[in-house]
């Protein structure tokens, strides 16, 4: 494409300066964070002085990070694998199969998408303690996947609608049966799909603290976003601590997204629209 | 003979159905969680906007009161469509800031320019972020006195431009909504990515024979087929700037704050539903009732629009 | 080339979760032996207690501590949540059958809705209570005439002042309204932010209010008629309190209406501002900010000559879960904190005037603020009457001030959105 010189220099300069203004704010999280207070509120834009660390350690002294992080870990894993099986068993049905309800249940599924789900958090909070599931993470794990779950059979039915039915026919004349056709013959297919849903939902789920808010009161079993929430409020004045705990909150989604982040952008480029 | 035949396929076919039958189990397990955990609940609670609420304690069946009070009855009628035009702007400004910026970037990125992939990183950062986070980061940036924002701006010479962002009622909201944007536009972008990559080579290739090129060529050959990505981040962005909560609640708390510029129909029915910060008196069946009606504000027009995209693309 | 991608991508994953059980497993086999041990002290009884106090974590260890020496079988928990979420979660919690043994209260009229709403246990005739003086346990009283909570602490809100500042520049206490806005005037001139306050959140616009207010209103002969219908907010009283807190702005900070609670106290604490009209729950946090500070507090001077007031309302007591499966310890732990050891304890360690009357404070700044309360307190009157409807009265004022320092209303329009609030819910309006 031949394109002017302005044109083209234009172009650059509009992306370098959005993706500045992208950038700038979390730079300055991670470098205010190694300021003390009075730096801050001294010189806010300048880089720290001397790497300052001891607010580091009063916050990590002060939480179980660790055990946040594990707690985070495991919601999010276990949840986008249940979200990755339940819904593409069900996109496969919606999409492939042509009864009369199947429109229906695919409606019923997207209205997921619009409901105020904190409106009904009485009754899930009953259901849960019926469930034995307060203060267990498996609470989360259940919430996340069933919120999860119209988004993901939007992106996957879509997906299936595109996809040519002719492999799958080929393997039915063969006489596989319907599951190992969906395992074998389809999924390999639908992985770039598959890759937008679970990091779409291990975002949401990772980044999530309405539910533990109300579901766990025990310390050991609070996930990252929650359990750095008390620290917000407590060291309210305390900017650099806020930095550091804001920082700290978001360093393993970040570190995770620069080891992964080719997989990422592909994940979510590939299965979004079709 | 042909009989034979006849009995040969009916059982064929009789087999066929015997084996689809697990078929039906494969949706089974989503619609488990999904009714469980989802749709249970909320019409549990859906029950309760039929009921009158003393603080958390449910009263006497009252029908629709709840409903007519939320629409007649002040300050909750007042309350209630100034946060819906809140709501109203938060969707324009997303549609034209957020995603129209990223269409634009997705489309210098599509011209192949180097550094798309380091780019491509930077505008999606912001989103791995809790919107916690996102909420208290900012509010820190855009303090009026220690905060970066007026720093920057006294240091370009701008003193003029120094603002209590966050307190004043004439810019408040617009900075949330703009700090959502920030937010939301990397995700926007790679939709729109998506879409370009989509256009076949071909097409392109061919237009710019018949001597398409720059606008030309983005109207008339890579508009109608970027229409699904457009159509999927308006839908999106709709229910999103309908449902605004988080960010609000997590930089103005739930009173929408200051002299309720920042309310969204979300945060009012927090605010109904849980009470204020320091434990004012609750409305839950009012509460209900507004998620009620928010709910079905959001259904029937993404039904609508949505309908109306078939139709169009039918057209087209 | 994409398989082998997504493959390495799980196994980042898998790496991760490893990485994480490895290191929590650790934790939590510490903590399990941790556990057992308590096992063995026979099945203790373990209560917990809810609280919108995070920042007394620590101190509440030490209570519960002394509780433990009376009473070494039963543990007790604090588990507090931040305290914009407190309700929330306690609402939640007590509508399903949960929720805290103990539950730390909010004063009036949030917390009596829970007693009223059957959810909490009536504690008439616990040990200790009679030490209490009525005013103190009204804040937790039910519309049924039982009393449902321990009263914790008094606060008070007055003007706090920065001793350093006021030495300085050769300032004093005022004595009159007119003095206090001379004071104001050359605090300005000398390029000192007068009052530390700020706009953004409405509950220090409305805290401010109950400290300014009583100098125009008049105190408690005002707030006796207005409790009984005798007057309304519209009274010309009540509108000039509205009317000095909106000619006070021009002693505010510059962006006052962006600014929140962490500003103001920093302001106030670095010795940018020199007063700050506050509550006393604040003296320790402004002093962790900054040790070196030097507090002094002054009563309001009245401006239509009555006596200068100090406002003052019990701010939280502890009551019992109707549902608690403990009820009989969680009263032993509610009768320590009705005694004197726990009222002398809590006074020491929180800098907090306890809500039981005559105990002496170690903080010289606490103990004068409590002798003040006895000498001229005011109620906080919004806080103690009018925090019901919905919107509350509360709420109605604080937000309409918020409009009136953004020019979008007027006091006289102040004063009449709360009362309009007002006469849909207060029964002597009706």
């Amino acid at each position: 494409m031949k394109q002017s010189i302005w044109m083209k220099s234009f172009y650059y300069i509009v992306a370098f300066l959005f993706a500045s203004i992208s950038l700038y704010p979390i730079i300055l999280m991670i470098v205010s964070s190694f300021k003390p207070t009075i730096e801050i509120f001294t010189n806010p834009l300048s880089l720290p002085k001397s790497f300052h660390f001891q607010t580091y350690e009063k916050l990590l002294d002060q939480v179980p990070f660790m055990t946040y992080f594990y707690n985070s870990v495991f919601v999010s894993v276990v949840s986008v694998l249940l979200i990755l099986i339940t819904t593409s068993l069900a996109a496969f049905y919606i999409a492939r199969y042509t009864y009369w309800w199947n429109n229906i249940l695919f409606f019923v599924f997207l209205m997921g998408m619009m409901i105020p789900i904190k409106l009904g958090i009485v009754p899930l909070f009953i259901l849960m303690k019926g469930l034995g599931l307060t203060n267990s993470l498996w609470s989360l794990i259940l919430m996340y996947t069933a919120q999860g779950i119209p988004l993901s059979i939007l992106i996957l039915t879509g997906f299936f609608r595109t996809m040519p039915m002719e492999l799958e026919e080929a393997a039915r004349m063969d006489g596989a049966s319907d599951l190992r056709i969906l395992w074998n013959v389809v999924l390999p297919l639908m992985r770039p799909a598959l890759g937008t849903v679970m990091i779409i939902n291990f975002i949401q789920s990772w980044n999530d603290f309405f539910f533990p808010l109300i579901f766990i009161t025990n310390e050991m079993k609070k996930t990252i976003p929650v359990g750095m929430l008390s620290l917000f409020g407590e060291y309210s004045a305390d900017w650099g601590a806020l930095f550091a705990g804001l920082t700290l909150s978001s360093l393993p989604m970040l570190i995770l997204f620069f080891i992964a982040s080719k997989q990422f952008m592909e994940g979510l480029t590939a299965g979004a629209v079709k | 003979m042909q009989t034979m035949i006849q009995t040969e396929t009916v059982k064929q076919k009789k087999r066929k159905k015997q084996k689809r039958w697990g078929i039906h189990l494969f949706p089974i397990p989503a619609l488990f969680i999904y009714g469980l955990f989802i749709v249970y609940p909320l019409v549990a609670a859906i029950t309760y906007s039929f009921y009158d609420w003393k603080g958390i304690q449910k009263q006497a069946f009252v029908g629709l009161e709840n409903y007519k009070n939320l629409f007649t009855l002040e300050p909750f009628s007042g309350m209630f469509w100034n946060a819906f035009g809140h709501n109203v702007l938060y969707f324009v400004v997303q549609m034209v800031v957020q995603n129209g910026l990223a269409f634009f970037l997705a489309f210098i990125i599509f011209q192949k320019i180097r550094g798309a992939e380091l780019l491509k990183m930077a505008y999606f950062l912001p989103r791995l972020l809790s919107v916690i986070v996102v909420g208290f980061l900012w509010k820190l940036i855009l303090n009026p006195n220690f905060g970066a924002l007026n720093v920057i701006l006294s240091k370009l010479g701008l003193e003029s431009w120094k603002k209590a962002w966050l307190g004043d009622p004439d810019t408040a909201l617009m900075t949330i909504i703009l700090v959502n944007c920030w937010f939301g536009l990397g995700f926007a972008i790679l939709i729109f990515l998506a879409g370009f990559q989509s256009i076949p080579k071909e097409l392109i290739e061919a237009a710019r024979l018949d001597g398409a090129k720059g606008l030309t060529m983005l109207r008339r050959i890579m508009m109608p087929l970027m229409m699904p990505s457009i159509m999927i981040m308006t839908v999106l962005t709709f229910i999103q700037s309908f449902e605004a909560f988080e960010l609000v609640y997590a930089m103005q708390g739930s009173q929408g704050e200051p002299y309720r510029s920042t309310d969204t129909l979300a945060v009012y029915f927090y605010r109904l539903a849980f009470g204020g910060a320091t434990g004012d008196s609750t409305a839950i069946g009012l509460g209900s009732a507004l998620a009620v009606v928010l709910f079905l504000f959001i259904c029937v027009f993404t039904a609508l629009f949505l309908n109306y995209m078939k139709k169009k693309e039918v057209e087209m | 080339m994409n398989k082998m991608g997504k493959a390495w991508l799980f196994g980042v994953f898998a790496f991760i979760l490893m990485f994480a059980t490895a290191c929590s497993s650790e934790k939590e086999t510490s903590k399990k032996s941790n556990a057992s041990k308590e096992d063995e002290k026979a099945d203790a009884v373990t209560l917990t207690i809810g609280s919108w106090r995070t920042e007394d974590t620590a101190k509440y260890e030490k209570v519960i501590e002394a509780f433990n020496k009376k009473h070494p079988d039963i543990k007790v928990e604090f588990k507090p949540s931040k305290n914009t979420e407190y309700n929330t979660i306690l609402n939640t919690a007590l509508q399903s059958g949960e929720g805290p043994d103990i539950i730390h209260l909010r004063p009036y009229a949030p917390g009596i809705a829970l007693a009223d709403a059957g959810y909490l246990e009536p504690l008439d005739g616990l040990t200790g209570l009679d030490a209490f003086p009525e005013t103190a346990l009204q804040a937790s009283k039910g519309s049924d005439g039982k009393q449902y909570g321990v009263p914790l602490n008094m606060s008070t809100t007055q003007i706090f002042y920065n001793k350093k500042i006021f030495k300085e520049h050769n300032l004093k206490e005022p004595k009159t309204w007119d003095e206090f806005i001379k004071l104001n005037e050359t605090l300005k001139s000398k390029n000192i932010i007068p009052i530390a306050l700020g706009a953004k959140e409405g509950w220090l616009l409305s805290a401010a209010h109950g400290i300014i207010g009583p100098a125009h209103y008049g105190g408690n002969e005002f707030v006796e008629k207005i409790t009984k219908g005798e007057t309304n907010f519209e009274s010309t009283e009540f509108v000039n309190s509205i009317k000095a807190m909106d000619q006070l702005k021009k002693y505010f900070p510059d962006n006052y209406e962006g600014l929140g609670m962490e500003d103001i106290r920093t302001l106030f604490a670095t010795g940018q501002a020199a007063m700050f009209p506050m509550g006393s729950w604040e003296i320790e946090v402004v002093r962790s900010l900054n040790p070196d500070i030097e507090i002094g507090f002054f009563p309001m001077p009245s401006a239509i000559g009555k006596e200068p007031t100090i406002t003052a309302w019990v701010d939280g007591s502890f009551a019992l879960n109707a549902k608690s499966k403990h009820k009989e310890e969680a009263k032993l732990f509610l009768e320590f904190l009705a005694t004197k050891e726990f009222a002398e304890l809590f006074t020491n360690e929180f800098k907090m005037i306890s809500a039981m009357p005559g105990v002496k404070a170690k903080d010289e700044l606490v103990t004068s603020l409590g002798e003040a309360v006895e000498k001229m307190s005011t109620p906080y009157m919004m806080v103690v009457y009018f925090a019901g409807g919905n919107p509350t009265s509360k709420t109605t004022l604080e937000n309409e001030l918020q409009g009136m320092y953004l020019g979008k209303q007027t006091p006289e329009g102040v004063a009449k959105s709360v009362q309009e609030n007002a006469e849909t819910w207060f029964k002597p309006f009706q």
